[in-house]
């Protein structure tokens, strides 16, 4: 009851005053208002470095507790790819204190599920739990923080189920293969031209050694960030982090520096044949980093041409001229620039050149003409749900602010980026279109389908 | 972006039901004669809301020779209304800032969505008018027949959806449950305007219809909703037509050849229970320890043992009838031998030998605690009650899981596995390159007939 209206920098100085490790006392970095709702969202940190992020959120007994990692495929060597998507498997395997396979039976026990998931520029740990299962989850983490143990049959056996996973994902999957290509041919010194989950000889090369000279590396409380959303008690989390993560040393993380991306001045093509019974082709155009201010105008031109079946591309291919069964268009929210993908899966029998033809026509006329006011707020409309779709849950709140936090800089600008897409006016599509729809600067891979397996 | 962020594994709460909101109070539900069930569920905290019309008809109901035909006349009420054409409709529902999904299961149809709550009135008044006065035209449904096919040919692209699609047809037979919801190309050739305007006046009336909403939204105003825009004529629910469910005999092998497959995709399954078996919650807590877990034997041993599979797991299925049970893994081909008979040797020991208690009490603790994520979001409660209504459970059904759960013991258990789950008659299904792999699958302990179709014969 003492405690009811204390504010942060009395809660922080509560939870330092037994502490006398530096490296475990708090301090509170910032608050800011999670949108609408009311609810808070406040920034600590500890001196070792670890970042902390809490919302508290009392909709359901239960608790969502994230750790980002600031290490993706893009911080990883030629001959190396892939490491940092089988460490992240690993992180399930043994630690000093926790015998190989307890880490998922004890959350499973607790009535909890815990996973992860690696990408160009992080790697996250995520657990939903019941909310009184708080101790657990921080125990847990902060001892795999630490405590890792990498054993050659555990990293072999990895290894295999990576490379079950670069089948299933990539080998025996079109879209995911040619996705792949389509990074390695658009990118030619940035990292971002090696797929997350690695070449397949580089999976095959991993020694525990590596594996442990990458935990060493990135694996460090100042090379991380926590997010705890739910019906969870800001004190007592604070507490238990301080407890369990305040004896960890920070490390000297290396600063990632990518090459600069030579110019693209011309298009890169390329032809595969594959046992499909209908053609497909993927576009890509240079895209700007998530960071960037012309990224939400060029979501929104995205959603123009793709986003719902009203979108202009639905219409023409797949309703109107009946020439594709399944498109889209994806944007990279990447930390660096990346690509803005075009997929669009052609029916069977309809040739590739008319899609093209139709694909730019489509893209010229939003660069030459713009669109109009109301089809810009039919968009935004749309976009807004999927924002509101992404906040119904812990869960879904922890992974926005976790991912605005480490990809954009500042989980603050999360809605910061929500009135960015409502201020974008038709001028802003068109100029956007205008800058990133330049076909010189485009990498198309065309599947075309094997003899045999048309239908 | 296919390559987007590589998970470790995908989520796998089991699919159990659970109990029922307990917060009565933001919760409701009204039925008058005549009149559609309404369920909601109020949680306010977002503006947003969402909306189900779920008609209790699905394929179940499509006559022989003509499967799809439930699929396509649901298909066909977002393709115009008599007084909107296909395009409008599209422009409608986004422009309300709402998304909308149409799907067909064995037992019914669903428009789902969600809309900013704000628009609620218009969205609910356009999904009315989907399902009350739809065109039906002759060259929408001429271009729906042409979609479909084109999807049904693409579709073997997904070896995942393949092995899915080849599994049900060769497990169940000609019985209700085995045949393609989507149909075939030769079925949807077959599909007339007559026949879809027939099966839309039969099937889509009032007391067939469960209209549920969630999220910002109470009870007071769904209902005026529902009174001012549900306009359906009134008629009889008309009877499934579905037998006990059935299985062919013995130990059977289905190969679907696909070349160049460097990686099979195995589904393996047999009868599993009716929802409302009694042992059909022991079954389910027996399951959790075979397959339902990260930690559960098949994973363990399958994946984290061996490497063999990215993926494994087990799922008892449920439905109006008895439904199947089903393990699933994905081995590179040189290890889809040594894959299958680890995973029939695991299923055998299962049932002849039963769990052990330690095992019982984690699935038991996993499916208790874990239940607070069932009723973690108004949506997720509101989809129990729509459950509920659709398989003829009582209104209490969720609300006992948990002391359902908690009551099984190891006996019950084993007893469940022995009684409903055969050694015997067991259905497989591997999509593999047949040249390379037939040889080898052919010599699986107990096999009683192997089979190889082509891929690409849909």
């Amino acid at each position: 009851m003492a405690h009811r209206k204390e504010n942060k920098k009395q809660l922080v100085a509560r939870c330092n005053r037994k502490v006398t490790n530096s490296s475990a006392r708090l301090r509170v970095l910032a608050e800011f208002p999670f949108g609408e709702s009311g609810e808070q969202v406040t920034r600590y940190a500890l001196g070792n470095g670890l970042t902390i992020l809490i919302l508290v959120d009392r909709q359901a007994p239960v608790l969502s507790y994230h750790t980002w990692y600031r290490v993706g495929s893009k911080h990883e060597k030629p001959g190396k790819t892939g490491l940092a998507h089988l460490f992240e498997h690993l992180m399930f395997n043994e630690t000093k204190h926790v015998p190989r396979g307890q880490l998922d039976r004890l959350i499973e026990s607790a009535g909890g599920e815990t996973n992860a998931a690696t990408w160009v520029d992080w790697t996250h740990y995520q657990s939903e739990l019941p909310a009184s299962e708080l101790p657990l989850i921080v125990r847990l983490e902060a001892d795999r923080m630490q405590h890792l143990v990498l054993r050659k049959p555990q990293v072999e056996s990895e290894k295999e189920v990576v490379a079950n996973e670069r089948r299933f994902r990539v080998e025996d999957d079109i879209e995911g293969e040619v996705s792949e290509l389509i990074y390695a041919t658009a990118f030619k010194r940035h990292p971002y031209r090696w797929p997350t989950i690695g070449w397949m000889q580089d999976i095959e090369s991993f020694t525990p050694e590596d594996c442990a000279e990458f935990y060493k590396t990135y694996y460090a409380p100042n090379n991380a960030t926590l997010v705890i959303t739910g019906d969870v008690d800001e004190a007592e989390t604070l507490q238990l982090i301080q407890r369990h993560y305040g004896k960890i040393p920070k490390a000297r993380i290396p600063r990632f520096r990518a090459e600069n991306e030579p110019p693209q001045r011309s298009e890169r093509s390329l032809e595969l044949q594959r046992p499909t019974p209908a053609a497909k082709l993927a576009l890509a155009y240079r895209a700007p980093s998530f960071r960037d201010a012309d990224y939400p105008a060029l979501a929104l031109a995205s959603e123009v041409l793709f986003g719902g079946r009203s979108s202009r591309l639905f219409s023409r291919l797949v309703r109107d001229e009946e020439l594709a069964t399944d498109l889209h268009g994806s944007l990279a929210p990447f930390a660096d620039a990346g690509l803005y993908e075009i997929w669009v899966s052609l029916r069977p029998g309809r040739d590739l050149p008319t899609v093209l033809k139709l694909i730019e026509q489509e893209l010229k006329r939003v660069c030459t003409h713009g669109v109009s006011r109301a089809e810009l707020q039919k968009v935004k409309n749309r976009m807004e749900l999927g924002f509101l779709q992404g906040m119904e849950t812990a869960a879904g709140k922890a992974e926005q602010i976790g991912f605005f936090e480490v990809v954009y800089g500042d989980a603050a600008a999360l809605f910061d980026r929500l009135n960015a897409l409502r201020a974008v006016e038709p001028a802003d599509v068109q100029r956007v279109a205008q800058k990133y729809f330049d076909a010189r600067k485009r990498t198309s891979i065309a599947v075309v389908p094997q003899r045999g397996a048309a239908a | 972006m296919k390559n987007a962020a590589q998970n470790r594994r995908k989520p796998r709460r089991a699919q159990t039901p659970s109990e029922r909101n307990p917060l009565a109070a933001r919760s409701g539900e009204a039925k008058t004669s005549q009149q559609p069930v309404l369920l909601i569920e109020s949680e306010h905290a977002l503006p947003l809301v969402h909306v189900g019309l779920v008609l209790r008809t699905g394929s179940l109901h499509d006559p022989r020779g003509l499967e799809g035909l439930t699929r396509m006349t649901a298909r066909m009420l977002r393709m115009g209304t008599k007084k909107l054409t296909a395009a409008e409709v599209e422009e409608r529902i986004d422009s309300l800032g709402a998304q909308l999904s149409v799907s067909c299961a064995p037992s019914y149809v669903q428009l789902s969505g969600a809309v900013v709550a704000h628009n609620l009135e218009p969205y609910f008044q356009l999904l009315c008018e989907l399902i009350q006065a739809p065109a039906f035209r002759a060259a929408d449904l001429a271009r729906a027949k042409r979609e479909t096919i084109a999807e049904l040919v693409g579709m073997v692209d997904d070896d995942r959806s393949l092995a899915a699609r080849h599994f049900r047809g060769f497990t169940l037979g000609k019985h209700p449950y085995g045949r393609p919801v989507a149909g075939n190309t030769q079925t949807v050739r077959g599909i007339t305007r007559d026949l879809v305007r027939a099966h839309h006046e039969k099937h889509f009336v009032r007391n067939n219809l469960i209209v549920s909403m969630s999220g910002d939204v109470n009870l007071e105003r769904a209902q005026q909703l529902v009174a001012a825009h549900v306009q359906l004529p009134e008629g009889r629910v008309p009877k499934v037509e579905a037998p006990p469910t059935t299985m062919a005999k013995g130990r059977r092998l289905l190969i679907v050849d696909k070349p160049e497959r460097t990686q099979t995709q195995i589904i393996v399954g047999t009868l599993g229970t009716h929802v409302l078996d009694p042992d059909h919650t022991a079954l389910q807590v027996a399951n959790v320890v075979f397959g339902g877990l990260f930690t559960s034997r098949l994973t363990h041993e399958v994946r984290s043992v061996r490497g063999l599979s990215y993926g494994a797991s087990s799922n008892l299925g449920h439905d109006r009838e008895r439904e199947l049970w089903t393990m699933w893994t994905f081995p590179a081909a040189k290890d889809a031998y040594k894959c299958l008979e680890l995973q029939l040797r695991l299923y055998d020991d299962w049932i002849k030998n039963g769990i052990k208690p330690s095992e019982l009490k984690r699935a038991k603790d996993f499916l208790v605690k874990s239940h607070a994520f069932e009723i973690d979001t108004a949506q997720k409660r509101l989809d129990q009650r729509v459950e509920a209504e659709l398989f003829g459970l009582s209104k209490d059904y969720f609300d006992g899981f948990v002391e359902r759960v908690q009551n099984v013991t190891r006996k019950e258990a084993n007893a469940a596995l022995q009684k409903r789950l055969s050694r015997r008659d067991l259905a497989i299904v591997v999509v593999a390159t047949a040249k390379e792999l037939r040889k080898e699958l052919s010599t699986l302990p107990g096999l009683d007939e192997v089979k190889v179709v082509p891929f690409d014969k849909v």
